[in-house]
């Protein structure tokens, strides 16, 4: 659906991307992971027909975004990273607006925006204006505004960046639903985790290349000898910990509290087994084990530094497990 | 051969229809498009905008009745054509300056507005094309002081009903005011897709009406002079004819120039000499609008036509390619 090749693009002098190879399947969520001018949003402008490459090319549902740009324009639902909204338009004008300006028709809009401001949650806010919404709501309805037109392929750069912890739950959970429908969907953050929990395949870009791409299920998979169990307990987290550090499957503990202990474990599922039972005969209060899907960045770093020496991506301070982002 | 000459007047309707529909589409896509809508929505919707047209249009009102009602001293037999004609000018040249004033503050800032309030982009993702975007947004900046000047027109012909002005002069002014409302939103449409900051835009844009009133006056006054002094001065005169005709401040005159402003008592003044080279330079002959008309015509037309090639590079090329394309069909 989505393809890239050898894709360049230089602000003056300054590369900002560097021959990018890119393939999204149809009816997949793929995830752009990189630091801050790693080139996520300059790549995602040139598939919105915002820029035009250097050198190299892009399609979008076999269509060249240089040479037929109207009929990507038409394909695609397009979020940018930061955005600004109209004075003097209420949220139903808001949308009516670009859904004239997709051609849909004028029926199709009404129902389109009722089922639309339903998904977003922003329903009693029809008749509000668009300028006294919230930046988080207006973030929002900056998805349903992408998606006014049905488009079969979705653009989405850093769609949850300034929502409250409920909002982006359920932004992931529209993603996933938009998925579900079939659609297409290329999306940026440079949060994994977060991206892990909804993508069918994460690409991580570096200073315009990119340098790890990867099915989030292959993920972890090869990362099967690394993975981050995380120990619920009544009482004794420090005391499991020192426990655990001597055990030779064991690379890593990080206590967190009497209740909770996370370590990067890296032998077999039975071996897994083997360990929990051993540390409940030994009386340890262990009421439930379970894997941590915000090891996933570290997993990723483990293997894109295999895959190349160079790829390494910072964690960002913001970005916390995903465990405790939820 | 009955088949034969029947198959001919289908494939011209056909075509016809084919070149119908589509300028049709063109036209439906440039006046009926969401944007010019939205605009004007948004443009009208505030209490605003109502009040101040109703405020100018009872000021003008106003101006209009206490102008006469000193004139007549209450008495309507003692109108005179000639003082209906000084109303006439007057109401023109203020309407002129009002238009010349609040133009640039309008359109200066319709694209350089949506790239600070960061809209412009989520704007070109959509299907609206470049010049779309462009002719809706002049269109729109343009539509409030259409308004006002057509809605004044009652209030002229009112002028013009108690004598002393012709309709034609009523219908030039009224042209006049378009056409040059028209060029200065362009000019302002023009700074505000090339400049990316409002705030210079309206500077830059008001700087260019600047040029075109006191430079070019100048200008001509002072080509004026040195063909004075040469004797082979026809080219001189050429030049100066420019410059005043591409004067809309001398290009009113020459419509009112018989009454108004120009009367004995400003006989000796700058004002009075800048405005008789008028008169001497034929401005109110057919050459020298023509010379207006075109190029302010078709200057908008290339400047708009320079936005949209400004608004999205590229945009262009893949526009020639279609026509090309299109004319190979
Ligand atoms: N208009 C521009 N002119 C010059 N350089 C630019 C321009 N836009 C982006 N860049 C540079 O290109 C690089 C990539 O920028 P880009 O916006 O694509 O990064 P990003 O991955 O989206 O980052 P972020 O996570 O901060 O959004 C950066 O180094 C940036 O400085
Ligand atoms: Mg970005």
């Amino acid at each position: 659906m989505i393809r890239i090749e050898n894709l360049c693009k230089k602000y003056g002098r300054f590369e900002a991307v560097k021959n990018l190879n890119l393939d999204v399947r149809d009816g997949t969520v793929f995830g752009f992971v990189g630091e801050n001018g790693a080139g996520k949003t300059t790549t995602l402008s040139i598939l919105a027909t915002l820029l035009r490459p250097t050198s190299g090319r892009a399609f979008v549902g076999g269509e060249e975004v240089t040479r037929n740009p109207s009929a990507v324009r038409r394909q695609v639902g397009y979020m940018p990273d930061s955005f600004g909204v109209y004075d003097d338009l209420t949220v139903r004008e808001y949308l009516a607006f670009y859904g004239t300006a997709y051609h849909v028709a004028e029926s199709l809009i009404e129902s389109r925006t009722r089922d639309l401001l339903h998904r977003v949650n922003l329903e009693d806010k029809v008749d509000a204006y668009v300028n006294t919404l919230s930046r988080g709501m207006q973030q929002r309805l900056g998805l349903a505004r992408s998606l006014i037109h049905d488009p079969p392929v979705l653009i989405l750069d850093e769609p949850a960046s300034g929502l409250d912890p409920r909002s982006r739950i359920e932004m992931k959970d529209l993603i996933k639903g938009l998925r579900d429908q079939g659609k297409t969907v290329l999306i940026s953050s440079h949060i994994l985790p977060e991206l892990a929990e909804m993508c069918d395949e994460i690409g991580v870009i570096q200073n315009g290349s990119l340098v790890a791409c990867a099915a989030v299920e292959i993920v972890t998979a090869r990362a099967n000898g690394q993975r981050m169990l995380g120990f619920e307990l009544l009482e004794g987290g420090r005391l499991l910990g020192e426990r655990l550090r001597p055990n030779p499957l064991v690379t890593e503990v990080v206590v967190q509290g009497e209740q909770r202990v996370e370590v990067l474990f890296s032998g077999s599922e039975r071996q897994q087994v083997e360990l929990i039972r051993e540390l409940s005969l030994a009386g340890y209060a262990i009421k439930g084990v379970s894997e941590v899907a915000g090891s996933l960045e570290e997993l990723f770093l483990r293997l894109t530094e295999s895959d190349t020496k160079s790829a390494q991506i910072a964690q960002p301070e913001n970005a916390l497990p995903a465990s405790r982002v939820v | 051969m009955r088949r034969k000459n029947r198959s001919r007047p289908v494939e011209v309707s056909v075509v016809t229809r084919a070149v119908v529909a589509k300028s049709s589409g063109i036209l439906l896509q440039t006046f009926g498009n969401p944007l010019i809508r939205k605009e004007l929505r948004q443009r009208m919707r505030s209490v605003r905008s109502i009040l101040a047209l109703s405020m100018y249009l009872l000021a003008m009102g106003a101006i209009a009745f206490i102008f006469m009602y000193l004139n007549v001293q209450g008495q309507t037999l003692l109108l005179q054509p000639t003082r209906t004609a000084e109303l006439f000018t007057f109401l023109s040249y203020l309407q002129l300056a009002m238009i010349s004033f609040v133009t640039p503050g309008i359109a200066a800032g319709v694209i350089s507005g949506e790239r600070e309030r960061q809209t412009l982009t989520v704007l070109l993702t959509t299907p609206l094309t470049p010049l779309t975007i462009i002719v809706s947004k002049w269109l729109a900046s343009i539509s409030f002081l259409s308004l006002l000047i057509v809605m004044t027109l009652p209030l002229y012909s009112i002028v013009f009903l108690f004598g002393g002005v012709v309709p034609s002069q009523v219908i030039a002014v009224f042209w006049l005011q378009l056409v040059t409302l028209g060029a200065i939103a362009t000019i302002s449409v023009f700074w505000s897709t090339f400049i990316q900051r409002t705030g210079w835009a309206t500077v830059l844009s008001y700087g260019t009406v600047a040029v075109i009133y006191i430079l070019l006056g100048i200008a001509g006054y002072l080509i004026d002079g040195v063909a004075a002094h040469n004797p082979d001065a026809s080219a001189w005169t050429d030049a100066a004819t420019l410059c005043y005709a591409l004067n809309p401040l001398f290009m009113l005159a020459s419509i009112v120039e018989r009454f108004g402003l120009i009367t004995p008592v400003y006989h000796n003044t700058l004002a009075a000499s800048l405005f008789s080279s008028v008169d001497a330079h034929h401005l109110a002959s057919s050459g020298s609008w023509f010379l207006f008309l075109t190029v302010y015509l078709a200057g908008s037309v290339v400047l708009l036509g320079a936005c949209a090639w400004r608004l999205r590079p590229g945009a262009f090329s893949v526009f020639m390619r279609r026509l090309l394309s299109w004319v190979a069909r």
